[in-house]
Order: structure tokens, then sequence, then C-alpha cells
């Protein structure tokens, strides 16, 4: 479960190009949910993602990953949550080029301080999972867009994260392959992980069971997909 | 997990082969300088040295001192020493066994159509055994041509080499012209090969005949340029020094007159001389080590700027500050290690190459590599540190939306 209350996020706090890109914002999402982030460009969803990604911390406001209160928490913990609760997906990819998939894959797995032969065989299974198990040895350059974002998730799911984030995963991708990649996410919703992606396509937010509409740094309806 | 990190930056480092390489090179040429340099200053300490002990054993040198004329510009060179000195200081110095004067002059030897410009030493038959350096073919100077002041020479094996290199030289003349005086002599022997250095200069491109025919008919003086003494042990080397400057002091009465130097304290000099060139060049090759780390420091952080969405990726995916400043500090550390273990490769075939050419012994010693390595690993942490530091400290939105 994951709740945040009163979230804010201001950039270049006090100064006079202040801006406050996230406004008092509040919400509970439970286990197992797949929720759908939706705005307009500049509207805070990036931001909002990298709050409950850990990978920023906000100016006020609490946000409680399973009851803890991670705005309290320091760079190293920080590092170790991103490592092993949570997975993220970028829209740009974000794969280290010069390394093999299945190198990028093992990334998180190194830093979680799993041994090589484990970690080969987990980065082996979750490639297989995004059926990319044949691919193992090529490189980015080598491969699809649609593909790229495979092994993007498969990275996102080396630890076993209960919690995926996705920022608009599906925002460089042409609509079936945006079709395929957001089955993956069905699937794994499924599969039991926690869901939440940022998207700009009415089709796929009504995909999710529920979607969280931002304006101008604010929550301005929760939405239930019936 | 720290052997992850060292794959990590190790395929960096691959990634880039050219740019490595000469980020390396400050490194490499400053550790095969150090290394090059200090063989070269050993190599040369120990030919010197060879060539001085090769003299012969517990030498002491005694030469005139200058007298400063009254401008303070012009100085003589002092006579004081005589023939009958020797004999004295011989006689009254317990600890010395033998005292041979020293007379010496450069003219052209003439044997023929063949001419050579040679240094003739006026000596006595104890030189041979003062010097370990006795004749291969005829005799040296006896006790009778010392007495008789006969016109004989004893060629050495170089000049031989030059004037008469197909004839047997003995029994054949030879002419001398020294100061525009020409002296007719016979040659009597031929001494051995010896190589040697230092103040008496090459042995083997020397003649030698008697010191009553020097004085008396070449140099026409009563007087000799200086004395080679030799001390009964090395245990009373020194004692032997003090006993022919005492007795020299009064003699002469005056310290300045002349100079004493026993083979040892030659040698402590030389040491010492080479010593501190040797120091002062590796310290010089050492800056360029510095110059190298500088190198290092440059490429790191440009390395980090163009790889901050590396770094973006890695923190987002749950490296910690510390696992991304171990991966830049071994990058720059490798760096300079493999530099470092390239630069020892260098200096060893520079220092081969240079005493070949030379002919001087090949000595690397341990102590220059094990410095030179250490300190090139240190400067690979020091100018590393700064930008590994500056990659750890990205915050990670930032590095990710680096482009
Ligand atoms: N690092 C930053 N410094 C200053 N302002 C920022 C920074 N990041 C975002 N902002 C501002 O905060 C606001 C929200 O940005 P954010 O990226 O969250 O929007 P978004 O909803 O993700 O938009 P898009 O759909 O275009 O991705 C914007 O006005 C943006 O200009
Ligand atoms: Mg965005």
């Amino acid at each position: 479960m994951l709740a945040v209350k009163d979230l804010s996020k201001v950039y270049n706090d006090g100064k006079e190009i202040a801006v406050k890109a996230l406004k008092e914002v509040s919400f509970t999402i439970e286990d197992g949910e797949m929720v759908a982030i939706m705005g307009p460009s500049g509207s805070g969803k990036s931001t909002l993602m990298h709050l409950i990604g850990c990978l920023d911390q906000p100016t006020s406001g609490e946000y409680l990953l399973d009851n803890e209160d991670v705005s309290l928490a320091n760079e190293k913990q920080l590092a170790v949550i991103r490592n092993k609760r949570i997975g993220f997906v970028f829209q740009q990819f974000n794969l280290l080029p010069r390394r093999s998939i299945l190198h990028n894959v093992e990334v998180p797995l190194i830093y979680a301080g799993v041994g090589r032969k484990e970690r080969r065989v987990k980065a082996k299974d979750v490639l297989e999972k995004v059926g990319l198990g044949h691919r193992l040895d090529h490189y980015p350059n080598e491969i699809s867009g649609g593909q790229k974002q495979r092994v993007a998730i498969a990275r996102a799911l080396a630890n076993n994260p209960s919690l995926i984030l996705a920022d608009e995963p599906t925002g460089n991708l042409d609509s079936e392959t945006e079709n395929e990649i957001i089955d993956i996410f069905h699937d794994l919703n499924e599969q039991g992980h926690t869901i939440v992606l940022v998207t700009h396509s009415k089709k796929v937010g009504h995909s999710a069971k529920r979607i969280l509409h931002l304006l101008d740094g604010e929550l301005v309806e929760d939405e239930v997909v019936a | 997990m720290i052997f992850e990190i060292i794959i990590i930056a190790l395929n960096s480092l691959k990634a880039n082969k050219l740019r490595t390489f000469l980020s390396m090179l400050g490194i490499i040429i400053g550790v095969g300088a150090v290394i090059a340099i200090v063989s070269i200053g050993t190599g040369t300490q120990q030919r010197i040295t060879a060539r001085i002990s090769n003299l012969g054993s517990n030498l002491i040198n005694i030469r005139r001192g200058y007298r400063w004329g009254r401008s303070g510009v012009s100085s003589t060179a002092t006579n004081v020493f005589t023939l009958e000195m020797a004999e004295y200081i011989e006689k009254s110095c317990p600890d010395v066994k033998v005292v041979l004067p020293n007379n010496q002059g450069s003219g052209l030897l003439i044997k023929g159509e063949n001419n050579i410009q040679a240094t003739v030493v006026g000596t006595e038959a104890a030189y041979q055994e003062i010097y370990d350096y006795y004749p291969r073919q005829g005799k040296f100077i006896g006790p009778d041509d010392l007495k008789e002041a006969n016109n004989i020479i004893v060629l050495g094996s170089e000049l031989v080499n030059e004037l008469s290199p197909d004839s047997n030289p003995l029994g054949k003349s030879i002419k001398f012209n020294y100061q525009n005086r020409t002296l007719l002599f016979t040659v009597v022997g031929v001494m051995e090969d010896k190589s040697t250095g230092g103040p008496v200069g090459d042995l083997n491109s020397q003649a030698y005949i008697p010191s009553t025919t020097y004085m008396n008919k070449l140099a026409n003086s009563n007087y000799v340029s200086g004395f080679t003494a030799q001390a009964r042990s090395s245990e009373v080397a020194s004692e032997a020094v003090d006993q022919i400057e005492y007795f020299l002091i009064k003699a002469i009465g005056d310290k300045d007159g002349f100079h004493i130097m026993s083979q040892d304290q030659i040698l402590d000099t030389i040491n010492d001389v080479t010593n501190s060139m040797t120091l002062m060049l590796g310290g010089i090759a050492a800056i360029s080590l510095l110059v190298g780390g500088i190198g290092i420091m440059n490429i790191m952080l440009v390395s980090v700027t163009e790889r901050t969405k590396e770094v973006g990726i890695r923190k987002a995916l749950g490296a910690k500050k510390k696992d991304i400043l171990t991966q830049f500090l071994i990058e720059s550390l490798a760096l300079s290690g493999i530099g470092g273990v390239l630069g020892i490769g260098l200096g060893y075939i520079g220092a081969y190459l240079i005493a070949q050419f030379a002919g001087w012994p090949f000595v690397v010693s341990n102590l220059s590599v094990i410095v030179a390595f250490s300190f090139s690993l240190l400067i690979g942490i020091f100018f590393g540190i700064y930008p590994a530091m500056k990659a750890a400290a990205l915050d990670p939105v930032d590095a990710l939306s680096y482009e």
C-alpha cells in the first residue's frame, strides 16, 4: 500500500522562479491496484512519479510506503527502496547503450548484491517473461523501440518489486506496440504487482481500474473506471 | 559486489581504448622516466665504482695545492713535492706500505710513420703492485733503469694496437715528443689490458718510463706533481691518511699546499655526486607523473559529464552513492595502475637500451619500481577522487534528464 498526504513539490523554492509543481496532493493506492495518472503537459505527473519512485523528495507532505514514512529516509535508504521495492519504467527506455540486454537487466541485481550465477538465471527469467529470451546478447541499438521497452520492464522486474511505476511507457511507441506493452502491464497486475502508469492516451487510461487526474499540480479527480 | 563494480569500471575503459591509452600516457612516461633515470644513475655509479676499485686497493692520492696569485685571479700549482719525500713518507708512516711519485705529461709518441697523442707516466717498479697491473710481454721498469735513468719505455695495450698492430714492438725504438724536446726510447714491455677510470685515467692508453728519466731528461725538474701511496690494509687507511697529512704539514708547513684523499673518500665523493644527480633527475621525472595525474583528472571529469545519464540510470536502479564513487575511483585507479605497469615496462626497456648503448651494467633498483608504481597509484586516487565524488553527488532526477 502506498499513501501520500498533502504532498507538495516546489522547484527552486524561495527563489523568484519558484514553480509549484505539486500542490498538497493526497491519495491512497492499495496493493494489487492498477492506476493511471493523466493530465495535461506540465500538470505535475512526472514530478509525482519521481516522488513515489523515491527518486526525489517532497518539499512538504507525507509519503507512506507499506506504512513506512519514506519522507524521513536518507539517501542510502532511498537507494535500497529503489533497488528492491520499486521498478521504474521510463518513456526514454534509459538502457545502458554499451551493455548487452542481459547485462542491462542484471544491473539492479548487481546493486542488490545477488551472486553471478543466480543473477544470470533471474535476468534470463524476466527477459523470457517479456518475450525476449532469445535476444540476451544483443545490444540496445540492435532492437526496436517496443523491444527496448520490454527490456526496461524486465529490468524493473529483476528484483521482483511489488510496485511498478511507468512514466509514459508508450509515449515513444506506435499504437500496436503500445497495446503489447499495456498487455504486459495487465499481466503483471494480474500476477499481483501494483502498477502506476502515466499516460496521455484515453484508451490506456481506461484500461486501468482507476485514473487520477492532475491539473496544475492539483489532484482534480479520482475516477474509478467502470 | 566490489568485484562487479571493478568489472563495470574496466568495461568502461575497454569501451574507449584510444582515449584510455592517451589518458594513461602521462603516467606511462612518468613512471618509465623515473625508472630509467634511476637505473642510469645506478649504472653509471656502479661502473665508476668498479673502475676505481679495479685500480688497486687502499690507495691514497696526494696532489699539489694551488696558491692564489696576488690579484686573486691567477693561481699556480705549488712545487713542493720531491722524490725524497716519497722515501721519507714510506719510512716514517707506519701504516703506509709504499709511496710512489706521480709524474706525467702528454706528448706525441712516434714510431715510424705512426704517431699518437699519449700520456707518459714517470714511475718505478712499485707501480705494478699498487695498481695490480703487470706486463703481458717483456718487463716493467727495474731498479737499474731507475738508478741509471735509462731511456726505456713500457707501452699500454691500447698504444700497441695503434702504433704497431702487426709486429712485435719489443726492442724497437720509439720517439716521444714532449714540449719541443724529443727523446728516443727502447720498448721493453707491453702491459696487460685493464679497464679503469677516475683520477688516473685509462691505464691502457698510457706509456711508462722511469721517474728519474722523466724528471732529469724530459721535464728537467726536481719536483714531482704528487704521490700515490698505499695503506697497509683498509682498516688502517684513514690512519695512513692522517700520518701522511701530519708529515706533509710539517714538511711543507702549509695545509693548503697539498690535497690528500683516500680511495674511499674519492668513492664517497663520486657516490655523493651521482646520488644527488639521480635524485634530482628522478624528482624531475616524478613531476611528469604529477602532470600525468592532472591528465587523468581531466579525462575523468569529461567522462563523468558524458556519463551523467548513466549515473542517473544506475541511481534509479538502486546504486548507492558509494557504488558510483567506487566505480569512478576504480576507473581512475585502473588508468594510473595500468599506466604504471606499462611505464615499468617502458622504464626497463629504456634502461636496458641505454645500458647497452653506453656499455654500463643494466641495473633496475626494485625500490625505484616500487616507489614509482605506488606514486602512480596515489596519483590515481588523488586525482580521481574529485571526479568520482562529483559523479556520486549527482541528483538522480537531474542526471536522468541530462541529454
Ligand atoms: N527540475 C525542474 N526545475 C524546475 N521546474 C521543473 C523541474 N521539473 C519540472 N518542473 C516544472 O514542474 C512542472 C511539472 O512538470 P512535470 O514534468 O511533472 O510535468 P508532466 O505532467 O510530467 O508533463 P509532461 O506531460 O509534459 O511530461 C512543470 O511546470 C515543469 O516546468
Ligand atoms: Mg512527464
